[in-house]
């Protein structure tokens, strides 16, 4: 898995960037890509819809949001996905951060970048699971009114700090910080792309976590 | 209860319990160990199964029975731990024996999290008490990944109860865990402190775990545990797929690999443990080969002694006026760049010495080992005299460290090979005692003869032994030159132990030093010198051991030589860039350009000078173009940190002449509480420093009490806050509402992803920044 070089350099409010350092960020990229790959694992959880309820009861989760339910309209199950660099990256990014800065900061927008492809990939291999089958696009609690007290419930469904080393803190931030949990539906009429993404995001030019080199996870 | 039978015995355990009780309907974001309160019966039922099939430990349903867990549902540890305990005891009735079981806390330790690691000891430590209280047979830690909270348990249960105390860590197929603790590291280190027996447990089946026990019982002389999955879930159905009697069947060559005791984690259950006997009983346990080298560790680098290994000695105040004001000012980022600098440089080790007049060593070192572990992977050597410094050190260590020094004398023998056995740690001894050196090399022997005795009379393995034979001056004792050498030799070839040399002391008082410290380098590693003492920055003394791994043979193929040396065009490589200004140099975040031209500067200009004339009007430009998106982050940051270099010259320059520090002005910053997410105010800090401001960056996380204290001691007038998620916006308004009530409030900046102009007003902030550069204008209004 390789990270999008114009992805990151997105993340990083620099796409008019030189030829120069074009090439250095493609570097750090390189880098990370042959220390770290990101690990994901998922559960396919039946999805409830009674008295205009949609539901998880896998994962007990009650889905209130206006964007589920829209996202979700066709489906009859629900993917839960989790992503992550790991700690590994944490130790890099530590490490960048004590030697230079101006890297630092590249490898942190090529990171976001990664666990971005690393999502890809477990699509890819979802829709190669279920031949016949179409997935929506991928949304995060974070996104729109999806609330993140959502994390929780997806996290210990999941089990995500014994299968991937993925902790949660009060605030519900996750620990390692380039990690990523986000829903899929499942259906049998084909979805219609709604988002994937920054650069399909309608905050791309106002977001102040894409001007800092990062992102909400979608 | 002892396990002395375990070498020659096989020992079996339970299997999973926490998916045995989902498949009997709990759901899995429940607390398993409110069951101890609500249904013991189940609980009972299973260690009554698990015992039947043949297990030989049940562990007790404690696996995440913490204060940090329990007090949300409103339970104490000791509540649950003791009913917990109780019914597996009732159970077992003397059938098998009961195992506390301790599982992670559930949180990360620093520096990936905010727990500290004494928070972390004293969560274990009530767990082990009150489980030591209750009648447990005997201590389990397992299902760890990170190696710093393996050592926080094991010291709990150690230091607070008589348990016999297994640990095992689960790790992926890579053979690291995920905080990429390599087998060999935690074997190294988990023995060195004393636990019982090691193992895996969780995460993968038993087929793929093999090659990871194999690297386990290399590295170890302890019983071995095996306690797989029953392969691997499947993400639809959530089943495991391996069977009782694949997994049974593929615990054979765990046995061939070493392993003695025996179980099962997530998706076994009573019939995979009767399989499991069914396959192993009347199976002898397999000889083992332990791989008896010296070895150091961090988690992620293991280092095994078996060539020549490189220890710098920058990490040393002595003589270095810059690095003592570091220590005096707790400029730990300071030290922690002189660390950086020689693992880049090709470091093997580093020596830890922060022994200063005015220095709290027993607070210090510890706090130092805890920075440079936080971004440099390599081992440490911690290098006091202080008994007490090098436990505080030694004990926040993660790994298996190293302590520089004992010597002869049997008080400072008896004073600190104790804490050398507790901790597991390499130690170096010096060939002198109350005598002082001995000016023959058999003297000096006959020192590391006595040493050698007492390390092996308090249990330190031979291996752990590296013996110094002392380097004197050259030009003053002439004839002790061979003798060191000598010394050396006979240490290495005789006694057979690793060998240190601080090599530089021998050229003191001569001209071009370089040549004669390169030379003795190369003689004394021909004489059998394993760990020369240098500074790695020098790159001759790099070279010299570069080529004599060639020459050894170490360096197969010559690799590593080739790799530093290929396509090497030193003579021709440092053309001189003349017309290059330090104005540019800066622009350009040419670190070392602008380092040497700040020198040259500084011929002719004061240090204020040339702050005010180059350095800030150099990051003026660039912070313009950063404003009017022609620079973009890393340029700006590229540059701020080149600025930074100019800035290690002036302090430098300062430090030498005695003069005070070039500072305009002192901030606060810190990411608030709730929040671990720091790039942001890590960015924001590196550009303001190098404006010359003096930024108390006080961390991630942090409590507005912590905040408030530190304006309050240090009246300081300027406050940058960050936050990056919503979540934490309260932890913001709360701090600002807390300095508000100070009587002299000082003036507050705030910024981070989530915060706007608009709601920085709402909580009562005076400013806002969008990012660094704004951040500067503000220090530039409140501190000029």
């Amino acid at each position: 898995m390789k990270a999008d070089l114009n992805e990151i350099l997105r993340y990083l409010g620099a796409e008019q960037a030189s030829e120069e350092l074009r090439l250095k960020v493609a570097a750090v990229s390189d880098r990370l890509t042959e220390a770290i790959q990101p690990r994901f694992t998922y559960k396919v959880c039946p999805l409830l819809l009674e008295n205009g309820q949609l539901s998880i009861p896998m994962a007990e989760i009650t889905l209130k949001s206006r964007t589920a339910k829209r996202m979700l309209a066709q489906c009859d199950q629900v993917i839960l996905l989790a992503c992550t660099l790991g700690a590994a990256f944490e130790t890099m990014l530590r490490a960048e951060q004590a030697r230079d800065m101006g890297n630092a900061a590249i490898l942190n927008a090529c990171g976001s970048a990664l666990v971005e492809a690393g999502c890809d990939a477990a699509e890819q291999e979802l829709k190669a699971r279920f031949p016949g089958r179409f997935l929506t696009d991928r949304f995060s609690p974070g996104y729109g009114d999806l609330p993140l007290s959502l994390q929780p419930a997806i996290c210990s469904t999941l089990d995500v700090q014994r299968r991937l080393g993925i902790y949660l803190t009060d605030s519900c931030l996750m620990i390692p910080s380039k990690s990523v949990t986000a829903l899929i539906g499942l259906s049998d009429t084909p979805q219609m792309a709604r988002i994937r993404g920054c650069a399909y995001c309608s905050m791309q030019k106002t977001c102040t976590l894409h001007k800092g080199g990062k992102h909400c996870g979608i | 209860m002892g396990f002395d039978f375990l070498q020659n015995k096989l020992l079996f355990l339970d299997g999973a319990m926490g998916t045995v009780l989902q498949q009997r309907g709990l759901t899995p974001g429940g607390l398993p160990e409110l069951l101890n309160l609500t249904d013991p019966q189940l609980l009972s039922s299973i260690y009554c199964e698990y015992i039947d099939a043949g297990s030989q430990v049940v562990y007790a349903n404690t696996f995440g029975a913490n204060s940090l867990k329990l007090a949300k549902a409103g339970h104490t540890v000791d509540e649950v731990i003791s009913a917990a305990i109780s019914i597996a005891k009732d159970a077992a009735a003397g059938r098998a024996m009961v195992a506390l079981d301790i599982g992670p806390l559930g949180q990360l330790l620093e520096p990936m999290g905010s727990l500290t690691f004494e928070q972390a000891y004293d969560l274990f430590r009530e767990i082990a008490e009150a489980g030591a209280k209750a009648g447990a047979d005997l201590a389990v830690i397992e299902t760890m990944t990170d190696l710093y909270e393996a050592k926080a348990a094991l010291l709990a249960v150690k230091e607070n109860t008589d348990l016999p105390v297994f640990v095992t860590m689960s790790f992926e197929q890579n053979g690291r865990t995920f905080t990429g603790c390599t087998a060999a590291s935690m074997a190294r280190t988990l023995e060195g402190l004393g636990a019982d027996a090691i193992g895996l447990n969780c995460s993968l089946g038993p087929d793929l775990l093999v090659p990871i026990l194999k690297e386990l019982c290399e590295n170890t002389r302890l019983p071995v545990i095996a306690k797989p999955n029953a392969g691997l879930p499947d993400p639809v159905s959530g089943h495991y797929d391996m069977g009782p009697e694949d997994f049974a069947q593929a615990l054979l060559p765990c046995l061939e690999a070493g392993v003695t005791i025996f179980g099962g984690c997530c998706g076994t259950s009573p019939d995979y443990i009767r399989q499991l006997r069914k396959v192993l009983d009347g199976k002898q346990p397999v000889p083992r080969h332990y791989d008896a080298a010296a070895f150091v560790c961090t988690p992620v680098t293991p280092c095994r002694l078996d060539g020549v290994r490189v220890i710098g000695e920058r990490v040393n105040p002595t003589g270095k006026k810059r690095f003592q004001q570091a220590l005096l000012e707790n400029d730990l980022d300071y030290i922690l760049d002189v660390a950086v600098q020689q693992e880049d440089a090709g470091a093997d080790i580093l020596d830890v010495n922060v022994g200063f007049p005015g220095v709290d060593e027993v607070a210090m070192l510890p706090r130092v080992v805890k920075k440079i572990q936080s971004a440099v992977s390599l081992p440490l050597q911690l290098d006091s005299s202080n008994p007490a410094a090098l436990e505080a050190g030694l004990r926040v260590y993660n790994g298996k460290a190293a302590v520089n020094s004992v010597n002869g004398e049997p008080e400072v023998l008896e004073r600190i090979l104790p804490i050398v056995k507790k901790y597991g740690a390499s130690v170096v001894g010096l060939t002198l005692d109350k005598g002082g050196i001995p000016q023959t090399a058999e003297g000096r022997v006959a020192i590391a003869r006595r040493i050698l005795d007492a390390a092996l009379s308090y249990g330190i393995p031979k291996e752990d032994l590296w013996i110094d034979c002392l380097t004197l001056t050259v030009s003053a004792q002439q004839e002790q030159a061979v003798e060191t050498l000598k010394a050396v030799y006979t240490v290495r070839h005789e006694l057979g132990l690793q060998t240190v040399l601080g090599v530089s002391n021998i050229s003191f008082g001569l001209p071009n030093r370089i040549l004669l410290t390169q030379n003795f380098l190369i003689q004394a590693m021909y004489a059998g010198l394993t760990l020369p003492i240098i500074n790695p920055n020098q790159k001759e003394m790099m070279d010299a051991v570069s080529a004599f791994r060639v020459l050894s043979g170490e360096d197969m193929q010559c690799q590593d030589y080739v790799a530093r040396f290929a396509g090497d065009s030193s003579p021709t490589a440092s053309v001189k860039q003349d017309n290059l200004t330090l104005d540019d140099a800066i622009i350009r975040g040419l670190k070392a350009d602008a380092a040497r031209l700040a020198g040259i500067a500084l011929q002719t200009e004061d240090e204020l000078a040339l702050v005010e004339g180059h350095l800030i009007p150099a990051l003026d430009r660039v912070g313009e173009g950063y404003e009017q998106g022609k620079v973009f982050l890393p340029q700006l940051l590229s540059a701020a940190q080149a600025a930074q270099a100019v800035f290690e010259v002036i302090r430098t320059s300062i430090a030498e002449k005695g003069g005070t520090p070039v500072k305009k002005g002192a901030m606060v910053i810190a990411t608030v509480q709730g929040d671990i997410h720091d790039i942001g105010k890590n960015i924001v800090k590196t550009v303001l420093e190098n404006y010359g401001y003096d930024v108390l960056d006080l961390g991630r996380d942090v409590v507005p009490e912590a905040i408030v204290k530190a304006v309050r001691e240090r009246k300081i007038r300027l406050v940058g806050l960050s936050a990056l998620m919503t979540t934490t916006l309260p932890a913001m308004e709360e701090t600002i509402k807390q300095l508000q009530q100070l009587p002299t409030p000082p003036v507050i900046v705030v910024g981070g992803a989530v915060v706007t102009p608009e709601y920085a007003s709402t909580m009562g902030a005076d400013y806002y920044a969008k990012d660094a550069r704004q951040a500067v204008d503000v220090a530039r209004k409140v501190l000029g």
